[in-house]
């Protein structure tokens, strides 16, 4: 445990074989800088983390990839000088195997620049609850302003307002355009669908989904689930599970891409 | 597939977020290790046995370590003679009570200010209270593993009083060598105590910063492939297991706080890292288990007892884990039926 460095050279092997460990460890952290790398530029960071925080996973990045490189130089300066040697850690007692650690963080990372992540949907949404009414534990900002323009509201600005004055009617006739991805509620008449987005208030582990119904003009066909939507219509009160609630009616439905992101905040 | 891709996501978003801390904790323990002089600390701590295990419950703060670092400097303390008060409130309190654990927990639970600061609050009530259970105790020894009551000597520094100690280190018996001013080494002291002394001032600052970022690397690649399975373990329960039987469990005040507790000392997930873990639950989850879990998990789990086996006897850490147990149950249930 204690292997102090006082004792520099005597522990090097001399020889000129490869060191290896400090090989597979340059390897592991160039390929976790790398996957946060490819997470990045493909914007798919978007997908995992709150905005205001991705600073923090590119610093990680920033850092991996120096300790790689780092690491690389230092076994390659060592390597010309023909000693093997490498300083240890002075205070060490190990949990897992060595071998199992870099092993396993290595596959990750690989696993991570294969894998390309998906933005949770409907099934999820379905699954986690949507709801039009905020929970306790979520987000509620101190201010928020309800001058602007109804049009301009998102789908969260809606569940918020709501949240602060739940009356339906108040609403009525407003105009409300939102986007997101259509879920089916199993309860409800054929007629309405939820439009439905994630929120995130730091990752992906603490996404929750929130939706406003919209009650489809007759004769339209229903949008399957997951569809992105942009949805223009006027606010309306509906009676839905036995609940009056918020709904838009008599929309116009525009199918637009999946954003680049897809999430609320 | 759904279910499996969501998994999957989830463990990325997981890590993705949760390895900046780890580095961030990694890199300052590693600088810690080999710029700070804990014999200067140790001088400068008040000998009021509740002062001290306060003071020993705060030093994390210059220590932002997190369970895995701790246990080594708690182990190195008590070698360079620190009171049984202080080690202990280190112990427990230093993996939870630092900058970087601060700063990730509040992040994660913005939303939620009172766990950041609960978080702190319930675990210096803890790890004090713990503290001074021990240090009743007056020869800490039975209870330490023989190989570190070697290292730590003679008998002497715990009943002779510090000032002493510190006035006169030449008046004692055994062959020294002068250091600077005012610095001896006993060279006949037990080996590894020398060799603790030696290695803070010996390498130049070139070495220093090698064996920096060896550590870094060889406390990242240990902690990360903990960090893996932890985040693993948490998206596999959040897709897989029936969102009734979590809901069921999670809501009740007393199930909820064992459910999470049990997690805690499973999962044994880094503390720098434990609050997102412990976020994706909180929407399923009492805030008083939320508590439990991010003040219980960084004192004892499954992982750290092979890491605290290096510094005390197995009876003396059932007695750590009955101890802690006991008292983070009772304050977030407190919580959890006041709240509630």
């Amino acid at each position: 445990m204690t292997s102090t460095s006082s004792s520099n050279g005597s522990r090097a092997s001399g020889g000129r074989s490869l060191p290896w460990q400090a090989l597979v460890d340059a390897a592991m952290l160039l390929l976790w800088g790398l996957m946060l790398l490819r997470f990045t530029v493909t914007g798919k960071l978007y997908l995992l983390l709150h905005p205001d925080y991705m600073w923090l996973a590119h610093l990680a990045m920033v850092l991996l990839l120096a300790m790689g490189v780092s690491r690389l130089v230092q076994v390659g300066l060592s390597y010309r000088r023909g000693t093997g040697q490498t300083i240890r850690s002075q205070e060490h007692t190990a949990l897992l195997p060595r071998q199992f650690s870099v092993g396993l963080l290595i596959a990750i990372a690989v696993f991570g620049l294969i894998y390309t992540p998906r933005p949770f949907a409907s099934e999820t949404a379905f699954q986690r609850g949507i709801t039009d009414v905020l929970g306790q534990t979520r987000s509620r900002p101190q201010r928020f302003s309800l001058g602007g323009e109804s049009e301009e509201r998102t789908i969260v600005d809606w569940v918020r307002t709501l949240n602060v004055y739940p009356e339906p009617d108040a609403y009525a006739g407003q105009i409300a355009k939102v986007s997101g991805f259509v879920t089916h509620i199993p309860d409800w008449p054929d007629e309405f669908v939820m439009i439905s987005r994630f929120v995130l208030t730091c990752c992906a582990a603490d996404a929750y989904p929130v939706g406003l119904p919209v009650e489809l003009p007759p004769g339209t066909a229903r949008p399957a689930p997951d569809t992105w939507l942009e949805i223009k219509g006027t606010v309306q009160t509906s009676t839905l599970d036995g609940k009056r609630q918020l709904a838009i009616g008599d929309p116009t439905l525009t199918e637009i891409p999946e954003p680049r992101t897809p999430y609320e905040y | 597939m759904t279910q499996l891709n969501n998994g999957i996501t989830l463990f990325f978003s997981l890590l993705v977020e949760a390895m900046p801390f780890l580095l961030l904790g990694v890199m300052f323990s590693s600088v810690l290790l080999l710029f700070v002089d804990e014999q200067k600390l140790l001088s400068v701590i008040p000998k009021n046995v509740v002062l001290a295990a306060l003071a020993g419950s705060l030093i994390g703060f210059l220590f932002p370590v997190c369970e895995c670092g701790n246990i080594p400097v708690a182990r190195r303390l008590l070698t360079k003679g620190a009171p049984t008060a202080v080690a202990i409130g280190f112990l427990l309190a230093a993996p939870t009570v630092n900058p970087v654990v601060f700063w990730a927990t509040w992040i994660a639970f913005r939303d939620q200010p009172e766990i950041v600061f609960l978080r702190v609050g319930f675990t210096l009530v803890v790890a004090v209270t713990i503290a001074l259970i021990f240090s009743a105790q007056a020869d800490v020894r039975p209870f330490l593993q023989d190989s570190l009551t070697r290292m730590m000597g003679d008998p002497e520094p715990v009943a002779a009083t510090p000032a002493e100690a510190e006035i006169s280190p030449l008046l004692k018996s055994g062959t020294f060598l002068m250091q600077s001013p005012g610095q001896v080494l006993q060279l006949d002291a037990p080996p590894a105590q020398v060799l603790a002394q030696v290695a803070v001032a010996a390498p130049p600052m070139a070495t220093r910063l090698r064996m920096m970022v060896d550590n870094m690397v060889l406390e990242l690649r240990e902690l990360g492939a903990v960090l893996v399975i932890g985040s693993a373990i948490a998206a596999f329960v959040q897709v897989a297991v029936p969102r009734e039987v979590i809901l069921s469990l999670g809501q009740g005040p007393v199930t909820s706080i064992v459910a999470m507790m049990a997690l805690a000392w499973v999962v044994s997930i880094c503390s720098t890292v434990d609050s997102f873990f412990a976020l994706s639950f909180a929407s399923t989850f009492t805030s008083g288990s939320l508590l439990a879990f991010l003040v219980f998990g960084p004192m004892i789990d499954l992982k750290n007892i092979s890491l605290l086996l290096t510094v005390f006897k197995g009876r003396a850490i059932l007695y750590l884990f009955v101890l802690a147990a006991q008292l983070v149950f009772l304050l977030t249930l407190v919580m959890n039926l006041y709240t509630g």
